[in-house]
């Protein structure tokens, strides 16, 4: 990997202000890019934690330090990378020039990233070993929100991907606050065999505890590691958060490079 | 690699004396490294000992009775450990879990580049479920952050910030010393590298909300 010592990072996670779990895996994936010694600085900021991202307005005060590449660490697009994340961070765009002759770049959520198929597919995997994936249905559990229409789109589009590997009886996206709902997933499924992969960042609220209660699951049955839970006449296998993968230390660099290049290639 | 900016200044304020920051106690050692630990366990012999700014993130996140922190700011750090840290750039990433982005407003203010946000435009700013914080009247503005923001059982930070742009204080209920960048909030009247706000937190905006909804 290029090393980038004119370059910062910064990673944008949501963070809860209520769940002490919901930061931490980026602020693992921070210490993991940190060691690697590829940035001049890596920094983490949240919605709901701090440093906030106002707080971020002022980091990276190195003269060293030309370019900060901001990734934010979500699954999605939606409400927060398109609307919250560059009014906090006043983003004009892909390239926003500050005072200082810092160029700050916005790069893509880490859940754009083409790895991500092949992680989810892996997750329903560990989840459920030696179910028959034909006699199964793969739910890609998200958020989903009215506040912007795009927040579903990724969880949709791995679930589009999946569905063209023939591997699994069904493929669903299905999603907390707009159809198709989670609660309804008895009714969308057919399959005795339903493994449930949460599309999200952390195993903070969502993951922990909204969703098992959606699908019908004690959280304490949710929390279980391993095995299938029954529900009406069903097996359920429910996976741990994409995002809490460590490789998605990989996906962040790679985020902040592609956006680097891209940009590079359109000055040139 | 090289030291960053921010962490050559912090080696210039540990050497000016700044030996605190919130309820931390910095110790400089003259071999290059740092001790911190709570304050008020200074003599105690007792402590644990972390080596490395890793295990400050879960130091920071907790409490004594291990109650999830979200505010770190708030004069509840844990007590009972003592953290050796090899150079200045284990400081800054310790004292970084510890207050997060302190240093960073700190270095700003110093080098006269931190800019300051009013808390309505801050709550006017506001989108989706936050959007109604703006509503909140003055008096109840007056009240919330006078309570919220208080050294005394809230946040250690100096508020910077004024309420409106007309430079209205923040509150009248809160003393003279706590929009004091160089007052020792934590009480104990030492130089301290100080915990500036720049702008209203996430949580005062969500106490804001909660007010609004309250008085409907």
């Amino acid at each position: 990997m290029e090393n980038s010592l004119d370059t910062a990072l910064l990673i944008v996670g949501h963070g809860s202000t209520v769940n002490p779990f919901s930061s931490m895996p980026t602020l693992m994936h921070a210490t993991t890019i940190r060691q690697r010694h590829i940035f001049a600085d890596v920094a983490c900021c949240f919605w709901k934690e701090e440093p906030s991202l106002r707080d971020a307005l002022f980091f990276f005060r190195d003269p060293a330090i030309r370019e900060v590449c901001v990734v934010p660490n979500f699954i999605s697009e939606g409400y927060f990378t398109r609307t919250v994340i560059p009014r906090e961070l006043e983003l004009s765009g892909p390239e926003t020039g500050r005072a200082n002759g810092q160029v700050w770049k916005y790069c893509e959520p880490v859940g754009n990233h083409e790895s991500m198929t092949g992680y989810l597919l892996e997750r329903a995997r560990e989840v459920a070993p030696g179910v028959p994936e034909r006699e199964a249905t793969l739910l890609i559990v998200a958020h989903g929100t009215s506040l912007n229409d795009n927040s579903a789109i990724a969880a949709k589009l791995q679930a589009e991907k999946i569905r063209q590997r023939g591997l699994y009886a069904a493929v669903l996206n299905l999603y907390m606050e707009e159809p198709p709902l989670i609660s309804d997933w008895l009714n969308l499924t057919e399959t005795r065999n339903v493994v449930v992969v949460p599309f999200f960042i952390s195993d903070g609220l969502h993951s922990y505890e909204d969703i098992p209660v959606l699908l019908g699951l004690e959280t304490a049955q949710a929390r279980a590691e391993s095995g299938a839970q029954e529900i009406q006449g069903r097996s359920l296998f429910y996976s741990t958060a994409i995002g809490t993968d460590s490789r998605f230390a990989d996906v962040i660099i790679e985020q902040a490079m592609a956006q680097r290049k891209q940009v590079s290639q359109s000055v040139s | 690699m090289r030291a960053l900016a921010q962490e050559r200044a912090l080696g210039d304020w540990a050497v000016k004396g700044l030996g605190c920051i919130g309820q931390i106690a910095i110790e400089s050692l003259d071999d290059g490294t740092f001790l911190l630990s709570h304050r008020d366990d200074a003599g105690r012999a007792d402590l644990t000992i972390h080596s490395g700014a890793e295990h400050a993130d879960r130091l920071a996140r907790f409490d004594d009775a291990e109650n999830y922190r979200p505010l770190k700011t708030a004069p509840n750090l844990r007590h009972g450990w003592k953290m050796s840290l090899s150079d200045l750039e284990e400081l800054r990433l310790a004292l970084d879990h510890f207050y997060p982005g302190r240093l960073a407003a700190f270095f700003a203010f110093e080098n006269g580049d931190l800019v300051t946000t009013p808390f309505r435009e801050t709550l006017e700013r506001q989108s989706g479920m936050y959007r109604i914080a703006a509503q909140i009247s003055e008096e109840e503005s007056d009240e919330l952050i006078g309570n919220f923001c208080r050294s005394d059982g809230g946040c250690l930070r100096a508020i910077l910030w004024r309420r409106d742009r007309i430079g209205t204080l923040p509150s009248t209920k809160l003393p003279p010393e706590k929009f004091d960048p160089g007052h020792d909030q934590a009480g104990a009247g030492g130089p301290v590298i100080p915990l500036l706000c720049q702008e209203a937190c996430n949580l005062l905006v969500a106490e804001a909300r909660r007010v609004v909804q309250a008085g409907r």
